[in-house]
């Protein structure tokens, strides 16, 4: 008989237990800690830590969420957190980080291939060109002394005077980027795979003077294979999918607000 | 009984003071009886090597062919990303993988939102993040971690979240920044602690920090060097694994900071870092230890202007004479100096060098990190005093340490290097992002609070200066400038051969710009034609280059081949200097003296004077434009001294001077709409430093022993 009261008691605490549980927000001096979010810290302190905390580690734990919990509570009160543009960037950003995880799985190869077929561009890898030159420099009246140069070797002159070059005479196998740091865009310009090769051609100028050159092999620009640059292509799409998931969500509720700006306005 | 219990006491007594004697015995500065017990119980955790190499997919991609005449490649060896205490402090979230994209062209974020990308990529470049607690201070903002959750770590708590990276928090960030060297960070934990035990087992000081996690700094380190590896592409970009050894001398003040980098793809599991000793001759027992297990790695000293005279010691870090072995071991470790980067230029100083018309040149004046902001004593800080004083100490049998070639880099704590005057960032992200917080542009009337505020924070009590120009933030920023470069002579752009050249010494520095540097020295280079197709290959095999020395030949002057290449996309060169150093052999007093080679615009040097004529090269203050058709493409010549003497020890090395363009503080004020401060310098002249050769003369007959008896003769 006793211990069926009892079970009745127990039955009828917990009913309350459930009810208070579920009207918790209702009252703004009420504050309830749930047993998961108790459980929740206590996991996360287990997983840092590598042991369970103890007695005091608990009541500290518990303690500091209360008076968290208590000072938001009476800022709300207070209304603190109206046109708070900090607690706006706050949960902006909440809102930002919660879409990117959604997305961060490891892509599959369907994936990585879909992506690298449609961003190609990206990984192409330029021609190399291998060419050497007659450099006239600026120093000295270049235009001229390369025109009249370049009419020489047309004639069949096989040395004609010209200047030596920083960098040398022979470039073996530089695509146009690394043509360009060593003669500047207005001269690297000039290589495209088309380019013809063992002729002389020129005057061409650069940075630095005039240049008669021949370009003695082209070596096509290509899009490597994706099993070359897998770990670069992963990479990109992983940074891809973050940001476009923000903006697919942004998008998606846009068109739920209406905005109004005052185009009017002066400044 | 009695008697027994005294026998006992006394037999105790006596072991106790006999251990003691065993273990504590100090000789030449060594425990022998504790380091025989040591290396049979110890590890040493900063000498386990780690291959942090990346699997990658094997590349068709074609490499250009290695140029046996050697290609110049342009990079920056001194970068700090958010792994470092007070670039996290300072607002940086950039990772070293956005380092790395930054230095192939692509443009990155700074933390005040703008943009930052390069004119033209870089050739090779190395994140060197501070040992010192690296990726310390991120964990401690990331409230997520149980390292954050200690008292010590609340002021970082989501330090860097977007919300707070506004000018207006500079001033606690300030305060953080010197938290974190402060005693509040460095508390160890009880004696009694296993990780005591476990520090001392392992060779290893900071496990016994209570602010230390050694998973997440071993973590960021290995972050780090993955990064390197994966971005590393032979034949196109290289990366070296790296750190900075952020280290000082107790009393002075004086900063001894220097930047390590590795060789290869293989590295220690950690740092060495001034937890474990704050003397670089430890560093450099530690590179020799690794050297031996066939890592080589490479040190460099940077900021010896703001060393308050410490970087270029006469002395010991302990105080003792410099003596041969030191000198071998300082040569060994460091064969670079970085001569420029933002905070300033260390050629040399007015003051120690009167007579150089060049010499006012972006001087920083105050001591790395002191505040308020100290004097720093030039003597003993800068490049071309050390090289003087390395003839005098080799003279007294001494050796010489300061025989060290020079480069340039940035010491950048956004991830992004800032080199080029008109589009500046400086240095430290949310402190200097602005023309305003650098002290460029006048302070508007709302900001002076917060500007005392913050410069209070500082430990700085003049916040303001008031100048014709307008009222500026006294922040000290004014001495940091869009600086610097380090250029390597190599075969091929591969971190074999760009690390050869950094052994050899065949590397020059510059401001940021990119000028090429020609310097051979040889006894015939006279014959080679200067217009000749293979005059670099001749040069090559005549003579010596850039890093080296030139041996005594009878009484023959050397010849000094000098070329020099402008930037593309900077102003024309003005003229070619040859800065010559030596001594009295009588007497060891070192001189100096500043000679031009070779002017533009076809002009010639004035023999008495030894200087080129004026170009005429002019800059208009109110736009920034320069003369046109003044100054040269390129310069080059060959030059012999005329005042050489065979017998003496000297050396030679190059500097080019471009023809002056606008500063940055004043493109700052130009592009604001404001005056440039009367105070500062409006333009400057941008340049490049070669490493020296070294003459040396044949050997004499006969000795100079110093008196006075402090000086140890040969090997100790």
């Amino acid at each position: 008989m006793k211990t069926k009261l009892f079970l009745f008691f127990i039955i009828g605490l917990s009913i309350y237990l459930i009810d208070i549980g579920l009207n918790s927000s209702d009252n703004p001096k009420e504050i309830y800690i749930s047993d998961q979010e108790v459980l929740s810290l206590v996991s996360a302190w287990e997983s840092q830590v590598g042991r369970k905390p103890t007695e005091d580690e608990i009541t500290r734990i518990i303690n500091n969420l209360i008076e968290e919990e208590i000072l938001y509570r009476e800022a709300l009160l207070l209304g603190l957190d109206q046109e708070d543009r900090i607690i706006k960037r706050r949960l902006a950003q909440k809102i930002s980080f919660l879409k990117q995880e959604t997305s961060t799985d490891k892509p599959s190869n369907d994936d990585l291939i879909e992506y690298y077929e449609n961003n190609k561009d990206r990984y192409y890898v330029k021609s190399a060109y291998t060419f050497t030159h007659h450099f006239f420099s600026a120093e000295n009246n270049s235009l001229i002394r390369s025109t009249n140069g370049f009419k020489e070797i047309l004639n069949g002159s096989i040395s004609i005077e010209s200047d030596p070059f920083f960098l040398g005479k022979n470039f073996i196998n530089k695509n146009e980027d690394e043509i360009s740091r060593n003669f500047g865009k207005l001269f690297s310009q000039n290589f495209k795979e088309d380019i013809k090769t063992n002729e002389w051609m020129g005057p061409l100028k650069s940075s630095f003077g005039h240049h008669i050159i021949k370009v003695n092999n082209t070596i096509p620009g290509y899009y490597p294979l994706i099993t070359e640059i897998l770990n670069q292509v992963e990479i990109d799409l992983l940074a891809e999918k973050r940001d476009s998931a923000i903006k697919d969500y942004i998008n998606s509720v846009k068109l739920e607000y209406k905005i109004f700006v005052n185009k009017n306005l002066e400044y | 009984m009695n008697k027994f219990l005294k026998r006992l006491g006394v037999t105790l007594l006596f072991i106790v003071f006999f251990i003691y004697i065993l273990l504590d015995v100090d000789f030449n500065n060594k425990r022998p009886v504790i380091g025989l017990f040591k290396s049979i119980t110890h590890s040493d955790s900063a000498l386990e090597i780690v291959d942090f190499s990346v699997d990658k997919p094997k590349s068709n991609k074609v490499r250009p062919a290695a140029n046996p005449d050697r290609n110049p490649y342009y990079g920056d060896l001194h970068v700090h990303t958010k792994y470092s205490f007070d670039a996290y402090v300072f607002g940086v979230t950039a990772s070293p993988d956005d380092a790395y994209e930054f230095a192939k062209g692509k443009g990155i974020l700074h933390p005040l939102g703008y943009e930052m990308k390069l004119q033209e990529p870089l050739d090779f470049y190395s994140v060197t993040d501070h040992g010192f607690y690296m990726g310390m201070i991120q964990a401690y903002a990331d409230t997520t971690t149980d390292i954050s959750q200690n008292d010590f770590a609340e002021p970082f708590h989501n330090l860097n979240a977007p919300e707070n990276l506004v000018v207006e928090s500079a001033g606690q960030r300030s305060n953080i920044f010197s938290n974190v060297l402060g005693a509040a960070i460095a508390k160890p934990v009880p004696w009694w602690h296993p990780r005591t035990l476990k520090a001392w087992f392992t060779n290893n000081t900071q496990l016994a920090l209570e602010s230390f996690e050694y998973n997440i700094h071993k973590s960021a380190w290995a972050d780090v060097a993955r990064s390197a590896n994966e971005h590393n592409d032979p034949g196109h970009f290289t990366t070296f694994i790296g750190y900075e050894f952020t280290t000082s001398t107790d009393t002075e003040g004086g900063n001894l900071h220097r930047n390590v980098i590795f060789n290869s793809s293989k590295a220690p599991i950690r740092p060495w870092t001034r937890i474990d000793s704050i003397n670089p001759e430890d560093l450099w027992t530690w590179q020799d230890g690794l050297r031996e297990k066939g890592i080589d790695t490479v040190s460099m000293p940077h900021n010896s202007n703001g060393s308050n005279g410490q970087m270029f010691e006469m002395e010991t870090f302990k105080g003792n004479a410099l003596n041969r072995k030191y000198a071998e071991q300082r040569m060994r470790n460091e064969p670079l100096v970085e001569i420029t980067q933002v905070k300033g230029t260390s050629d040399t100083h007015p003051l120690l060098s009167p007579d150089d018309d060049w010499a006012d040149f972006e001087i920083m004046d105050k001591r790395v990190g002191s505040r308020p902001p100290t004097y720093s004593k030039p003597s003993g800080g800068y490049v071309r005093e050390a090289y003087l004083n390395g003839l005098t100490l080799d003279w007294t049998n001494q050796g010489n340490p300061y025989k060290f070639g020079l480069i340039g880099s940035s010491d950048t704590h956004t991830g992004a290097g800032s080199f080029d005057e008109s589009n500046y960032w400086s240095k430290i992200g949310l402190l200097d992002g602005d023309g305003i917080n650098r002290g460029s542009i006048p302070v508007s009337p709302e900001q002076e609070q917060l500007l005392i505020d913050y410069m209070n924070a500082f430990n700085q009590p003049n916040a303001l200066i008031e100048l014709e120009a307008g009222k500026f933030a006294n922040t000290g920023f004014t001495q940091w400038g869009a600086s610097g470069l380090a250029v390597a002579w190599a075969e091929e752009n591969t971190r074999e051969s760009i690390f050869n050249a950094f052994k050899r010494k065949e590397t020059f520095a510059t401001t940021g710009t990119r000028i090429a540097l020609r310097f051979f020295a040889g006894y015939d280079l006279k014959t080679i034609d200067l217009d000749s197709d293979t005059l670099v290959s001749q040069a090559y095999k005549k003579g010596v280059t850039m890093g080296s020395d030139i041996m005594n030949k009878g009484e023959i002057a050397p010849d000094f081949l000098v070329w020099a290449q402008g930037d593309k996309n900077g102003a024309p060169l003005q003229r070619i200097q040859i800065i010559k150093g030596w001594i009295d052999m009588q007497s060891g007093t070192p001189y100096e003296k500043v000679f031009d080679v070779v002017c533009s615009d076809g002009m010639s040097v004035d023999p008495l004077t030894n200087k080129c004529p004026d170009n005429g090269a002019r800059v208009n203050i109110n736009d920034c434009s320069i003369s046109q058709n003044v100054g040269a493409t390129e310069l080059k010549s060959v030059w012999v001294d005329p005042e050489f003497d065979p017998t003496v020890k000297s050396f030679y090395y190059v500097r080019v001077l471009e023809n002056p363009t606008c500063r940055w503080s004043t493109w700052d004020a130009v592009k604001s709409g404001n005056t440039p401060r009367e105070d500062l310098h409006q333009t400057i002249q941008e340049r490049a430093w070669s490493s020296p050769i070294w003459y040396i003369p044949a050997i004499n007959e006969f000795t100079i022993i110093p008196l006075g008896g402090t000086v140890a003769i040969g090997d100790e």
